[in-house]
C-alpha cells in the first residue's frame, strides 16, 4: 500500500516539518507537565504539547483536538481525493476519550459528555471533522495500537472496501495515565535513556500521527513510501509485562516480514519500541538479534522515545513516519538519551547525532499491555 | 492447501438473560419490565491467577468456554500460534476506568483499565498466541472484527480465529442513563465468542449495509448488547440450522455487514 502523506502534532513539533527537524536535531520534548496537577506523583514530567495549533482549539476533547491537529497537517499536504463514503478512518489509541470520562463523572453533563468517554469517540469526532463517511475503526492494542491501525487500514484497501484510508494513532497525557504509570513505578526521574546502561524507565508523552494510505495503483503524485507488511501476535504470558523471551514480538516481526515479502537481508534499519525500561529494551534487543541473525551488528536501531516520551497509541505511527522521512532525506535520527552501552543491549543504537544513511526497507516494532505485539515493514522512496 | 473461504464453526453466548439463545426472551423490552440494565454475574472460575482479574475479564474467559462447549472441542484445540484473537467492545473497559478514577483501586489494578487486558487474560488462559486485533465500538466494530478474523484465516495467517465480545454496564449505569436518548433500553450485559475456521466460501464484507433480519431479531430478543449483538445474531442463525448468516451492525450512524457460511457439522479446526 502506498503511504501518500503524513501529518502530526507532537511535543517536538506541531507539524511534520517541525517534528522531523526536531528529531534530527536531537530535540528534547520532555518537560514539567503544566496542564494538570502532578504534585502528588513521584514524577511530573512528560512530553506535553504546550500549545495546540489554532485549528484544534475549538475541539471539546483534547484527544479529538490532537487528531484534528494532525489531520489538518495531513490534509494541508494532500487532498482526500475520493468520495466521502469511500474514505476510511482507522485510528489507534491506548486511552481513547478517558479524560472526558473523568470530566463526565465530575459533572452532570448530558449525553454527549457521557459518550465522549468512550474510546471510539475521538475517531468519530475526527471523521466528522474530515467529512469521512466510510468505515471508522478504533484499534486499542495499547501501545501497539498505532501499528495495528495502519495494518487494518491497509486491509480495508486490500478488501476494496474503500479507496483511501486515513490511519494512525493518538493519545493524550492526562492524570488518569500519569497516576497509573507513576503507581507502577515505570516512570523515570532521570531522562529517558533507551538501551542505555543507566536506563531507569519511561516518560509518557502526547501526540497524534496520521498517514494517508492508498492502493499503489490509485496513488497519484509524490508519496512518502509503502507499507509492505504488518503482523501482530499475542504474548499470552502476562497482562502488563512483556514476555520474558519476547516470543510474541518475534512472531509479530516474522509475520510482518512474510506479509511484506521481505527477507532479513533486505532490512536496512529498525525503529524499535525502545521505551527505556530495563526489561523492554533487553528483551527487544534479544529478539532483534534472533531475527536479524548475522546481520544484527550491521542494522542500525533507534528509538525516538527519548525525544518525545512514550506517546502510547501515537508511538508506532510516529515511528513509521520517522522511518519514511529517514528514507526520503537520507538521515536517521539519533536515540536521544543513549550514552553508555549496556552489555545486554549491544546493537548499533544510533548514538549522539543523526546519521547520514538512506534506509530503503525498514522494520518498526511495538509492544503494549495485554501482551500486544505488532510490527510493520516499510519501504521508503528516495 | 488452505481453502480461500471461511465459516462459523461455533459460537458461545452468555447474556443477562442466561446462557445461549434458549434463554433469550421473545421481547427484551417487555421482559426487562422497566429495568435499565440486565446484569450478568461474575463467573466463578477456579484459579489463583484470576484473583485480580475483573468481572469483564472473567466474562471473556467464560464466553470462550461456552464456545468450546458449543464446538465440542477441548481447550487444547485453540492453543498456540494457529489461533488468532479478535476482541471487540464498546464499553467493557468502563468499569475498570471508573474504579481507577474513583481512587479506590490498588496499583495493580491500573493495567486492567486498558481494553487490551481483557483479551490478554483470555490469551493467557487458553494459550492463544496468534494474530491479535482489538477493536473498540458497537455492533459495527464486531462486524469489522468478523471480517478481520475471516481475512486472517482466508490468508492463512492463522488456522482459526476467535472473535470475542464483552459488554458490561452496571458500574457505569449512571453515565448510560444520561445517554438514554441515544441508546434504547434495556442494556443487557453480554459476553460472546465465535470460532471462525477455514471453509469453502469467502466471507462477504460490506462497509455499508442495511439492518439484516438477524440484527433486528437479536435486538428485539436480547435488547442492547452492543458489540455482542452480531455474535448473538450468529448464534440465532446457528441454532436455526442456517447454512449462511448475514449479520449487520449500526453504531454512531455507521453500518457494516458481513455474510458468513455456517458449519453444519461439529467443528473441525
Amino acid at each position: 500500500m502506498a503511504i501518500v502523506a503524513a501529518g502530526v502534532v507532537t511535543p517536538v513539533g506541531l507539524d511534520l516539518d517541525a517534528f522531523w527537524s526536531g528529531l534530527l536535531a536531537g530535540a528534547d520534548g520532555l518537560s514539567a507537565i503544566e496542564r494538570f496537577p502532578t504534585g502528588d506523583l513521584r514524577v511530573g514530567r512528560g512530553g506535553e504539547i504546550k500549545k495546540l495549533p489554532p485549528v484544534a482549539l475549538p475541539v471539546r476533547s483534547r484527544a479529538a483536538a490532537l487528531l484534528v491537529a494532525a489531520a489538518a497537517d495531513l490534509t494541508a499536504r494532500t487532498p482526500l481525493d475520493a468520495a466521502p463514503e469511500r474514505i476510511g478512518l482507522v485510528v489507534g489509541t491506548a486511552l481513547g476519550g478517558v479524560e472526558e470520562l473523568e470530566h463526565a463523572l465530575a459533572s452532570d453533563g448530558g449525553a454527549h459528555r457521557a459518550l465522549d468517554g468512550l474510546y471510539d469517540s475521538p475517531a468519530h469526532a475526527l471523521a466528522a471533522w474530515l467529512g469521512v463517511r466510510g468505515p471508522v475503526l478504533t484499534v486499542s492494542s495499547a501501545c501497539a495500537s498505532g501499528a495495528t491501525a495502519l495494518g487494518v487500514g491497509a486491509d480495508l484497501l486490500a478488501e476494496d472496501a474503500v479507496d483511501l484510508v486515513v490511519a494512525g494513532g493518538y493519545d493524550t497525557l492526562c492524570r488518569f495515565v500519569m497516576r497509573g504509570f507513576d503507581a507502577l513505578r515505570s516512570l523515570t526521574r532521570d531522562r529517558v535513556r533507551p538501551f542505555d546502561r543507566r536506563r531507569t524507565g519511561l516518560l509518557l508523552g502526547e501526540a497524534a500521527g496520521l498517514v494517508l494510505l492508498a492502493r499503489e495503483r490509485d496513488a497519484r503524485g509524490p508519496r512518502l513510501g509503502r507499507l509492505l507488511g504488518h503482523g501482530s501476535a499475542s504474548d499470552a504470558s502476562h497482562v502488563a509485562a512483556p514476555d520474558a523471551e519476547g516470543r510474541g514480538l518475534e512472531a509479530a516481526i516474522r509475520a510482518a516480514l512474510v506479509a511484506g515479502d521481505t527477507g532479513v537481508d533486505d532490512l536496512d534499519f529498525v525503529s524499535a519500541h525502545g521505551t527505556g525500561t530495563v526489561l523492554n529494551d533487553r528483551i527487544e534487543t534479544a529478539v532483534l538479534k534472533r531475527v536479524l541473525g548475522a546481520r544484527a551488528d550491521a542494522v542500525p536501531v533507534n528509538s525516538i522515545k527519548g525525544a518525545l516520551g512514550h506517546t502510547m497509541g501515537a508511538a508506532a505511527t510516529l515511528e513509521a513516519i520517522m522511518c519514511l522521512l529517514a528514507a526520503r532525506d537520507g538521515w536517521v535520527p539519533p536515540t536521544v538519551g543513549y550514552e553508555e552501552a549496556d552489555p545486554a543491549c549491544d546493537l548499533d543504537y544510533v548514538p549522539a547525532a543523526c546519521r547520514a544513511m538512506r534506509p530503503r526497507r525498514m522494520l518498526s516494532t511495538s509492544l503494549g499491555f495485554g501482551g500486544c505485539n505488532a510490527a510493520l515493514v516499510l519501504e521508503g522512496v528516495a | 492447501m488452505t481453502p480461500p473461504g471461511v465459516r462459523l464453526e461455533a459460537v458461545g453466548l452468555l447474556t443477562g438473560w442466561g446462557r445461549g439463545v434458549a434463554a433469550l426472551p421473545a421481547d427484551a423490552c417487555a421482559a426487562a419490565a422497566g429495568r435499565a440494565v440486565i446484569p450478568l454475574a461474575r463467573p466463578q472460575l477456579d484459579g489463583q491467577r484470576f484473583r485480580r482479574a475483573t468481572r469483564e475479564c472473567l466474562l471473556g474467559v467464560a464466553a470462550v468456554h461456552a464456545m468450546l462447549e458449543d464446538a465440542g472441542l477441548d481447550r487444547e484445540a485453540i492453543r498456540g500460534p494457529g489461533t488468532a484473537l479478535v476482541f471487540v467492545t464498546a464499553a467493557a473497559y468502563g468499569a475498570s476506568n471508573v474504579e481507577w478514577l474513583a481512587g479506590h483501586a490498588g496499583t495493580l489494578h491500573f493495567p486492567y483499565t486498558a481494553p487490551s487486558v481483557l483479551p490478554g487474560e483470555v490469551a493467557i488462559e487458553f494459550g492463544v498466541t496468534g494474530p491479535y486485533v482489538i477493536l473498540i465500538g458497537g455492533p459495527t466494530a464486531t462486524v469489522d472484527g468478523l471480517w478481520q478474523a475471516g481475512r486472517l484465516v482466508a490468508n492463512a495467517q492463522c488456522e482459526r480465529a476467535l472473535v470475542l465480545a464483552v459488554e458490561t454496564f452496571e458500574e457505569c449505569a449512571a453515565l448510560w442513563r444520561r445517554a438514554r436518548w441515544t441508546l434504547p433500553r434495556p442494556l443487557v450485559e453480554s459476553a460472546a465468542c465465535a470460532l471462525i475456521g477455514a471453509g469453502e466460501v469467502a466471507a462477504t464484507y460490506s462497509a455499508r449495509a442495511e439492518a439484516s433480519p438477524l440484527a433486528r431479531e437479536i435486538e428485539a430478543r436480547a435488547g442492547q448488547t452492543l458489540a455482542c449483538a452480531p455474535l448473538g445474531a450468529l448464534a440465532l442463525a446457528r441454532v436455526a440450522g442456517a447454512s449462511t448468516a448475514l449479520v449487520s451492525g449500526m453504531w454512531r450512524g455507521r453500518t457494516a455487514g458481513v455474510e458468513l457460511a455456517i458449519a453444519a457439522q461439529p467443528a473441525r479446526v
